[in-house]
């Protein structure tokens, strides 16, 4: 699944069945090359705005589905739970991508991950695509992935 | 089905086309895969320095070279906003882990230090030789210094200068690439070099690679 085909998906309780936000954005754990949590936006509460993979009952094709707007976790929270990076600005889209060496290589216009692992197979970049297992480093100012992983041609 | 329509995200379609075309031509310019390692020591100032982990932490404010101004033994640092002083930190060549074209690769920020390391390397002679005048050991101007290329590999080496030519008659002066010799003498007034590497000059970045090569190659025969 593509971030942009999730993106802008609204986020369902099962249990009254009522809006607990809009999927606007993906924590990704560089290391682990994989999708943690979704951020959320016009959540009930402004700052309970991630919602970590594990807690998700179903993403259907209308909605994501999650058990109760309990589910939802304020950035500290998410980080004690599994200690990962729920950071601003670690956002993959728009990012520019740097090689270890230095070398820029496009920015990134989207990715491929598996829904339910969350698994980041793929980087979709200006440039082409770039598997996620050669992602090092996500932070604020660029992605940065091996060298010689960013010459794959863009997929249809 | 639940009956609450979900609007226009609902549809699990496939392909979303604004997702598409968004970067098209943004940037994506680029180099070609394969490109040069050659770069100009003026470029390298304002290039951010970066950690494997994505963040900028710095930028570079001075290229530090060594006596013989042969190879970079660091860099000194500025800050990232606009209007940042130096910093106190800088980054010595053994922190660097890669010097590329858009950024200085760091591991992450130990490799910063203080700078006494290596700024008491910058006062050197040799090191800054910017507009220093090259003569051949012939006795022959062949112009001024205004640029320093660097090949950056595991170490970052001196491997020419960008020389403007002294008998500038042209409006437009055009600068050539002047590949450097082990053999040179420098001082504050200018560079003698062996009149010989001035049959390896190139017009280009890309063509002086070869030049480079083949300088060097003929130098080592000579040698023999």
């Amino acid at each position: 699944m593509l971030f942009s085909e999730l993106t802008g998906r609204p986020v369902m309780t099962v249990a009254e069945a009522k809006r607990a936000g809009v999927v606007d954005g993906f924590v990704v754990d560089p290391a682990r090359a994989t999708v943690v949590a979704l951020r959320l936006q016009k959540t009930p509460d402004s700052k309970r705005n991630l919602l970590s993979l594990s807690r998700i009952r179903a993403i259907g094709p209308d909605a994501v589905m999650v058990p109760d707007a309990e589910s939802l976790r304020t950035a500290e929270e998410a980080l004690a739970e599994q200690a990962e990076l729920a950071g601003k600005g670690l956002d993959l889209p728009d990012k520019p991508v740097l090689t270890e060496r230095g070398e820029e290589t496009g920015t990134v216009d989207d990715a491929h991950f598996d829904p339910e692992t969350g698994a980041l197979h793929a980087l979709v970049t200006t440039e082409g695509e770039i598997p996620g297992r050669a992602m090092i480093g996500l932070g604020t100012y660029a992605v940065v992935v091996r060298a010689g992983s960013e010459s794959h041609p863009v997929t249809p | 089905m639940s009956g609450e329509r979900a609007g226009a995200a609902g549809q699990p379609g496939r392909e979303r086309p604004e997702a598409g075309g968004r970067g098209e031509g943004s940037g994506a310019a680029g180099r070609a895969p394969g490109a040069s390692a050659l770069m100009l020591a003026t470029g390298i100032a304002k290039r951010p320095v970066v950690t494997l982990g994505g963040e900028a932490v710095a930028q570079v404010r001075d290229i530090v070279f060594d006596s013989g101004g042969g190879h970079i033994v660091g860099f000194t640092l500025s800050g990232r906003r606009r209007l940042s002083g130096p910093m106190k930190r800088s980054l010595p060549w053994e922190g660097v882990y890669a010097l590329g074209h858009d950024a200085v690769m760091i591991e992450n920020e130990d490799a910063l230090e203080d700078p006494g390391e290596v700024v008491e390397r910058t006062e050197a002679k040799g090191g800054d030789v910017l507009e220093s005048r090259v003569l051949t050991d012939g006795g022959k101007d062949v112009g001024k210094i205004v640029d320093v290329v660097v090949q950056a590999g595991t170490t970052a080496d001196v491997v020419g200068y960008e020389i403007e030519p002294g008998d500038a008659r042209g409006r437009h002066p055009r600068t050539a690439f002047l590949p450097r010799a082990e053999t040179i003498s420098v001082s504050g007034q200018a560079l003698v070099i062996p009149a010989l590497a001035t049959e390896f000059m190139a017009d280009d970045l890309p063509g002086f690679e070869a030049q480079v090569r083949a300088f060097r190659d003929r130098m080592r025969k000579g040698a023999d």
